[in-house]
């Protein structure tokens, strides 16, 4: 299990874009698009790592915390599971799992305190206190399956990179592998691949000859490639992401 | 888990003020009665409605003191449990929770039997050692299992006979469940004092690297664990039974580290290079060096020969130096398993016909506490009143005002006393009883266990 990806849930669970790319009815019937979906996830991803840094926690609780919360919305509406309370939730449950617990009730400080910072002013993400976190990290290991276990394309990436030669690298495709959080990614691929595809962008970008290394690896490069590709267009789209897209979609759920 | 639907469906409706007050997911159980209670909670006894009268042990977690949700030894457990399989290790069914007061609770297959019950039935009711066949089928499916969490870089960390389950009647009888996981703290700070409201850990099956303050613990200290319990298993006695030192965090067990010198003869730098790197060696020289055990004398406690294989696989186990000590995989290899008689799948019942099968009593049940009593059905906030257990002056809190608080492994069921001592057992302790419970005698257990996951970093 602990060791290896192939016999984890995580493996398990991976599922198919289609089953993950859904609006649940519920969240439908506020007008809630494919878009504002996706929109939502991403902001709120953001706010984990933003609410990250003030709690101390590392990286890999982020990933963690964000790879929870994404999976809660495969099943669970925002309508029902508010994000605002879901997000700083995941945090909270990861920060245990990946132990490193942080008090719940440093979290609401530390909630609050972001709430004067503009971009999340908008939409009352202090309501909540400690009693709503405890309540919600219950329905979340519930919404989980209490499947807590996730791996992560950092350790893979390492790896190869020592293995590529492309230590030089590193910090372009750890930054690669933090924005594919931005994403579904990690409930798609199986994080290795996630790893290869950030090698592979990095790769093109510093004129770097890998071919023969990728193909020694025999892993279908047809995946890491449309992995690659998909990080790239996320990057091209996020250009036209703007605050009032995002506000409208949240908006939607405010209510 | 396999009832996640229903769950949901609980979780949608939380105000079912409709039918019965029970939560929804207890529906689908008899509960026979309490088995155990320990620090994390409680542990009852119950059968599924719908399967037959499949046995389950239901371990309940204290509810969150207020303040920090589901406690991350709870999580850990969880974690681990949800995704490791095999024969040899406890199988976790399902997960509650009861919204209204925010518990948890763990469904574990129950198993009727633990090593320290089947120890002490040798012991002190049979009076005879426990015949050949049972000790290396129970020591190599304990292995078998070990080998299983090692190779998945789990170490369990609080092996001792109470975690070390045995199915009673079934399909499964005879079968060896290692139990009793996640209580693992930070990995990175080991043997914390294995809790911080004075509960007793027993320290008999700490490796001699952890007694002298390794900072690094790995799959090694489980197996000197694996090794103490084999010889417990072959002489029914455990084999370092040192004085515990109270007091926090993690003091120096000199009686513990004497014990085992008494036995094995004093580590030497020669046997153990890395030994003069460990802290207490440094600096408590005085104390450990003080008494000279030159003569090595296991073979005389347990009463083997040095050529017999048993003799030499326990001594592989029992290697001073925790980079030489014999992994899982290598013991599960060794000579003495491939000797007759051979191991089998159930320990407990010699294949052949005609050998005398020994039968172990049932765990104890207080059917006195029914896990509805300690159930809030309201949600949750004050309770002054609401609680069906009397004498509650902690709202939700409901075990804490219980009798006393006897450690148990959570899933590694310590059996219940029999009523008159339950009885006895509350305030009145005896200082004598206390020295007992810290020894890990009778009432102990224990406690955690700890398990890691060293996984991606």
């Amino acid at each position: 299990m602990a060791a290896n990806f192939w016999t984890s849930s995580h493996y398990k669970q991976l599922l198919d874009p289609e089953e993950v790319h859904v609006v649940h009815p519920l969240d439908k019937e506020r007008g809630i698009t494919l878009e504002d979906f996706k929109l939502i996830k991403l902001h709120m991803s953001n706010y984990i790592a933003r609410l990250a840094q003030d709690v101390k926690v590392r990286q890999r609780v982020v990933a963690t915390a964000i790879t929870y919360m994404r999976r809660v919305y495969v099943r669970r509406s925002m309508t029902e599971y508010d994000p605002r309370l879901v997000a700083p939730t995941c945090l909270y449950l990861a920060s245990k799992a990946e132990e490193s617990t942080v008090q719940a009730r440093l979290f609401v400080f530390y909630i609050k305190k972001l709430y004067s910072d503009d971009k999340y002013s908008l939409y009352r993400f202090d309501r909540f206190e400690v009693k709503e976190i405890l309540e919600m990290e219950m329905k979340i290991l519930e919404a989980l399956n209490y499947y807590l276990v996730v791996f992560h394309p950092y350790r893979a990436l390492s790896q190869l990179l020592q293995d590529a030669g492309m230590n030089d690298a590193t910090q372009l495709t750890w930054g690669l592998v933090n924005d594919t959080y931005k994403m579904d990614l990690i409930l798609i691929h199986p994080p290795h691949l996630i790893a290869l595809a950030c090698i592979y962008i990095a790769s093109v970008q510093k004129d770097k000859e890998n071919t023969a290394w990728f193909e020694e690896l025999r892993v279908d490069m047809n995946v890491v490639k449309n992995i690659a590709m998909e990080i790239l267009d996320f990057y091209d789209g996020h250009k036209l992401i703007t605050d009032e897209r995002v506000n409208s979609a949240m908006n939607k759920l405010a209510k | 888990m396999g009832d996640g639907r229903a769950n949901n469906s609980n979780s949608h409706s939380n105000n079912n003020s409709s039918s019965s007050n029970k939560p929804e997911w207890l529906e689908q159980y008899d509960v026979i009665g309490k088995i155990g209670e320990g620090t994390y909670g409680l542990v009852f006894l119950a059968k599924i409605k719908s399967n037959r009268s499949k046995p389950i042990a239901i371990k309940k977690f204290k509810q969150p003191k207020d303040g920090d949700g589901v406690s991350p030894t709870a999580i850990r457990e969880i974690m681990l449990l949800r995704e490791i399989s095999h024969e040899n290790v406890v199988k976790l069914a399902n997960v509650h929770i009861n919204h209204a007061d925010m518990s948890l609770y763990l469904a574990f297959d129950y198993a009727e039997h633990d090593l320290y019950e089947i120890i002490r039935h040798h012991r002190d009711k049979v009076n005879q050692s426990i015949n050949q066949y049972t000790v290396k089928s129970l020591l190599w499916q304990l292995l078998n299992g070990l080998n299983y969490l090692h190779s998945n870089w789990i170490v369990h960390r609080d092996l001792k006979p109470s975690n070390i389950l045995v199915m009673g009647d079934g399909e499964e009888q005879g079968v060896v469940k290692i139990a009793d996981f996640g209580l693992a703290r930070i990995y990175q700070a080991p043997l914390k004092p294995l809790s911080e409201n004075g509960v007793v850990v027993t320290i008999w099956y700490r490796a001699p690297e952890l007694l002298l303050g390794a900072k690094h613990y790995t799959s090694a200290v489980d197996m000197w664990a694996v090794g103490c319990i084999f010889a417990e298993l072959l002489t029914l006695k455990p084999l370092f039974q040192g004085q515990e030192v109270k007091g926090t965090p993690n003091p120096f067990q000199l009686d513990q580290l004497d014990k085992i010198f008494k036995v094995l003869g004093h580590p030497t730098q020669e046997k153990w290079p890395t030994l003069v790197n460990l802290p207490h060696w440094q600096s408590d020289l005085q104390h450990i060096q003080g008494h000279k055990y030159e003569t090595a004398g296991l073979y005389n406690v347990v009463h083997l020969s040095p050529k017999n294989p048993a003799y030499d696989l326990l001594s592989q186990m029992l290697e001073y130096d925790p980079r030489k000590r014999l992994t899982a995989a290598q013991a599960l290899e060794h000579e003495y398993f491939r000797m007759e008689p051979l191991p089998g799948y159930n320990a407990l019942v010699p294949p052949q016909p005609g050998e005398k099968v020994v039968n172990y009593p049932t765990r104890p049940v207080d059917s006195s506490t029914d896990i509805e009593g300690t159930i809030s059905l309201q949600p949750s906030q004050p309770v002054s009143s609401g609680n069906s257990v009397s004498g509650g002056m902690q709202g939700p809190h409901v075990m804490q005002t219980r009798s006393m608080p006897r450690p148990m492994p959570m899933v590694g069921m310590q059996r219940m006393q029999p009523p008159a001592r339950c009885g006895s057992a509350s305030s009145s302790t005896t200082a004598d009883e206390k020295e007992r419970l810290r020894n890990g005698d009778d009432w102990i257990p224990s406690t955690e266990i700890k398990a890691l996951l060293s996984y991606l970093t």
